[in-house]
């Protein structure tokens, strides 16, 4: 009985595997995600969290196995949990041609908000990410950190439940991230998911409750932060550990 | 409607309002009357098509009017990728993240696939519209059928469309198709120059098979055999719903990525071929050797350039084929046709390598900029490069005709090569420049589409004739002395002249590079709205 009063967690993955041209890019990755939760999901390059991630958003089918988000099947039933989830993908989703204000008008009216609506939120989340001094620039125009900045904006503005991002502070300054990092923060005290990869270690180290390490594929270790370092280990220290890295420092004669 | 499919239309207006910084207002107005002109021509034929159906009698419509509904279908279905283009198509890769139900893209998919149609609804309306007319014809013949034949119309294309999607993905599938459409286009020409066979005329001078949906579709517009094609057209229709749904939806679902990384693991050429690329650096030093080798690297594995590299010699000498054998003295016109197929093919393979010579490289392209290399040095690995493919493109287009027992006199051949080659210098020349005023992204993995816009794409049809003018010179110096030392010595005097406007024009495009060097750079890295055209 108390189980089924239990909220399903936000992300539960069973066995997920992707495989491109006959190699896994995620093979038998199992996790999950309780709601209300700052989930870090970590791995070097070309571990696959890009792909898992893509998968969770319902970009890329998977190969097999299933996803669960917030409870519904992916992609059974895409409709419903792209509703209730907000993401920043790591490529651009932008559409270059439009303004930043039009762009947001139009994701809040592809989460069917009213165009009243839209617009007077796509308005006030421009200021809040301090991208209205210029209303008629082009995203074409944009820097990188001003299109990340934006792509944040969208992922918010039909407020959603669990957030799905792809390396968000990439290219953002030290405000820009600061601004992200604690809109980021006030949204999980209000008890949205949020699930991130990330290469800045310091970052997830001081915003997130559990971690998830991913190596080739597979899960490494997935636990909470406290119980993932040893001693006085720092998360890269941990990290570097878990996913076999550790090496001497070796250079080239010439350099 | 439902609101999201209005939010993307009105984005797409939005996209399209906000034009982009490289072409400006002039080159949407020129835009919009090359699209007058186009859709003005079309509403000709369709003045045609109501005078047609307005007056002629029953009997002859009878047979008329089904053959005129199979052009229209095969137009809709065939033309867009016979015009290199598939037309526009929803960005699915963006909008897959928002909750939009799949009813809505597909009405979307719709509506553009009647976009992409247009010509033919032009056609249909005038067609219908004179059937109305027509006293002798029940009025509410055309306006069932009709609207039944576009809806069926629709959503085959629809279904085509994402099948050819999907199977355009498969690199080696992409290539060959393309190419065979490219070969189709060729169809028409051949038969029109050959005369047509008495058996395919006597085939359309009768009413097509019963069961095809345009036959339904014209016996209904004339309301005979009302029940049975009723029925048969609204089968074909239910058919062609399935069809087109069945696709999209595959469509959706289908992992261009996964595809993409299984072309990838094809391994890289090696031996005779890299020994080929690495050539380059036996001539040249670098950087101008590493530049050429380079864009041959990458030219040699950019599906867009290989079909034209390949239509050049193949497509090329299909297109003149019927003149050559129209011609009442093919030799006796001195076996000119050679010349004819290499300067066609230097317009084809211009649009690779000469009218946009940054668009594949894209935002890499700034490279070039961050790299200490001075400009004229990347213009010319380019250049040289354009030169290197021409004169093979060449080769190939001789070797060709001496397969398809064309007249080659050994000295028409090298009249090929020297007229081609001039050209080609004038060609570089205004391209350099083009390249730096209009430049545009092209998918160097798209078979299809075109590289340059829509404004350069007219100011070329105005520069060609011009920039052939120092050929057509020498030509008239040899019909005027008779003498082929004049027309030689007239080229001569072009190729220098070329070489001079080449200088001029390579130190206006520095100048250019200079100026533009961050709008160059911004145009090269943008991407379009929801609705893209390929």
């Amino acid at each position: 009985m108390e189980s089924m009063l239990e909220p399903s967690p936000a992300i539960s993955v069973l066995d997920l595997r992707k495989v491109y041209a006959d190699k896994a890019a995620v093979d038998g990755l199992t996790l999950s995600v309780p709601r209300g939760c700052f989930f870090g999901f970590l791995g070097p390059n070309g571990a696959g969290k890009t792909t898992t991630i893509r998968m969770l958003m319902g970009l890329a089918p998977p190969t097999s196995g299933s996803i669960e988000v917030l409870g519904l099947p992916m992609p059974g039933r895409a409709v419903e949990i792209k509703r209730k989830i907000g993401v920043v993908p790591d490529e651009s989703v932008l559409f270059d041609r439009l303004t930043g204000r039009e762009f947001l008008e139009f994701v809040g009216r592809m989460y069917t908000l009213e165009r009243r609506v839209a617009a007077e939120r796509a308005r006030e989340l421009l200021g809040l990410f301090e991208l209205q001094s210029s209303p008629k620039k082009l995203i074409a125009e944009y820097s990188k950190g001003m299109r990340k900045r934006l792509a944040m904006a969208a992922a918010l503005i039909h407020r959603p439940d669990l957030f799905l991002m792809d390396e968000p502070f990439e290219g953002v300054d030290a405000v820009g991230a600061r601004l992200m990092k604690d809109l980021l923060i006030d949204q999980v005290r209000r008890g949205a998911t949020i699930f991130l990869t990330s290469h800045v270690l310091e970052v997830v180290e001081r915003l997130c409750d559990r971690v998830a390490i991913i190596h080739q594929g597979r899960l490494v270790m997935e636990g909470e932060m406290a119980g993932l370092r040893n001693g006085s280990e720092t998360l890269e220290d941990a990290f570097v550990r878990l996913v076999g890295a550790e090496r001497t420092l070796e250079t080239l004669d010439w350099l | 409607m439902p609101s999201q499919l209005f939010a993307i239309l009105w984005a797409q207006w939005k996209a399209l309002r906000n034009f982009r910084p490289a072409e400006g207002r002039a080159g949407r107005l020129l835009g919009l009357l090359m699209a007058l002109i186009w859709y003005g021509m079309w509403a000709m034929v369709g003045l045609g098509a109501y005078l047609a159906t307005a007056t002629l009698d029953p009997e002859r419509l009878r047979i008329g009017v089904p053959w005129g509904l199979m052009a229209v279908f095969f137009y809709w279905q065939l033309a867009p990728i016979l015009s290199a283009s598939l037309g526009a198509t929803i960005d699915i890769k963006k909008l897959l993240l928002y909750p939009i139900p799949v009813g809505q893209l597909f009405a979307m998919e719709l509506l553009l696939r009647a976009t992409a149609g247009m010509e033919m609804l032009l056609v249909m309306a005038g067609g219908a519209a004179g059937l109305l007319r027509n006293p002798a014809i029940p009025f509410w013949g055309p306006l069932v059928a009709v609207p039944l034949f576009i809806a069926f119309n629709l959503f085959t294309a629809a279904g085509v469309r994402n099948l050819l999607e999907r199977l355009l993905a498969y690199k080696h599938v992409r290539e060959a198709l393309v190419f065979l459409f490219v070969l189709a286009a060729a169809l028409p020409q051949i038969l029109i120059y050959s005369g047509m066979p008495r058996r395919l005329r006597g085939f359309f001078s009768q009413s097509p098979f019963l069961l095809w949906p345009w036959t339904a579709g014209g016996h209904l517009a004339l309301a005979e055999r009302v029940l049975p094609s009723l029925v048969l057209l609204a089968v074909w229709t239910a058919l062609a719903y399935v069809f087109g749904l069945v696709q999209f939806h595959r469509g959706l679902h289908f992992d261009f990525a996964a595809r993409a990384a299984a072309d990838r693991n094809v391994p890289r050429d090696r031996g005779f071929v890299e020994a080929l690329y690495r050539a380059p650096r036996l001539l040249l030093s670098d950087p101008l050797a590493a530049l050429l080798e380079k864009e041959l690297r990458s030219l040699s594995r950019t599906p867009r350039f290989r079909l034209v590299f390949l239509m050049g010699f193949s497509f090329g000498v299909l297109i003149w084929w019927p003149l050559l054998h129209t011609s009442a003295d093919p030799a006796g016109s001195g076996g000119s046709f050679p010349i004819l197929i290499s300067v066609y093919a230097l317009v084809l393979l211009a649009e690779a390598v000469i009218w946009n010579v940054f668009g594949f490289d894209r935002s890499a392209a700034q490279l070039y900029f961050s790299a200490p290399v001075p400009f004229w040095k990347v213009l010319a690995g380019k250049n040289l490069a354009a030169l290197v493919v021409i004169v093979l493109e060449i080769t190939l287009v001789m070797l060709v005709c001496v397969l398809v027992r064309l007249p080659m006199p050994a000295p028409k051949i090298l009249e090929a090569y020297l007229v081609t080659l001039v050209i080609c210098l004038y060609l570089l020349a205004a391209g350099n420049l083009t390249s730096l005023y209009y430049p545009r992204p092209v998918n160097p993995e798209h078979s299809l589409g075109r590289a340059s816009g829509g404004k350069v794409a007219l100011l070329l049809l105005l520069t060609y004739p011009v920039l052939g003018i120092p050929v057509l010179l020498a030509y008239a110096a040899r019909f005027a002395f008779d003498s082929q030392a004049a027309f030689y010595g007239v080229l001569a005097f072009s190729a220098a002249c070329g070489a001079v406007v080449y200088g001029v024009a390579m130190d206006s495009a520095l100048a250019t590079a200079e100026i533009r060097q961050e709008r160059l750079l911004a145009a090269l890295g943008e991407s379009s709205g929801p609705v893209v055209t390929e």
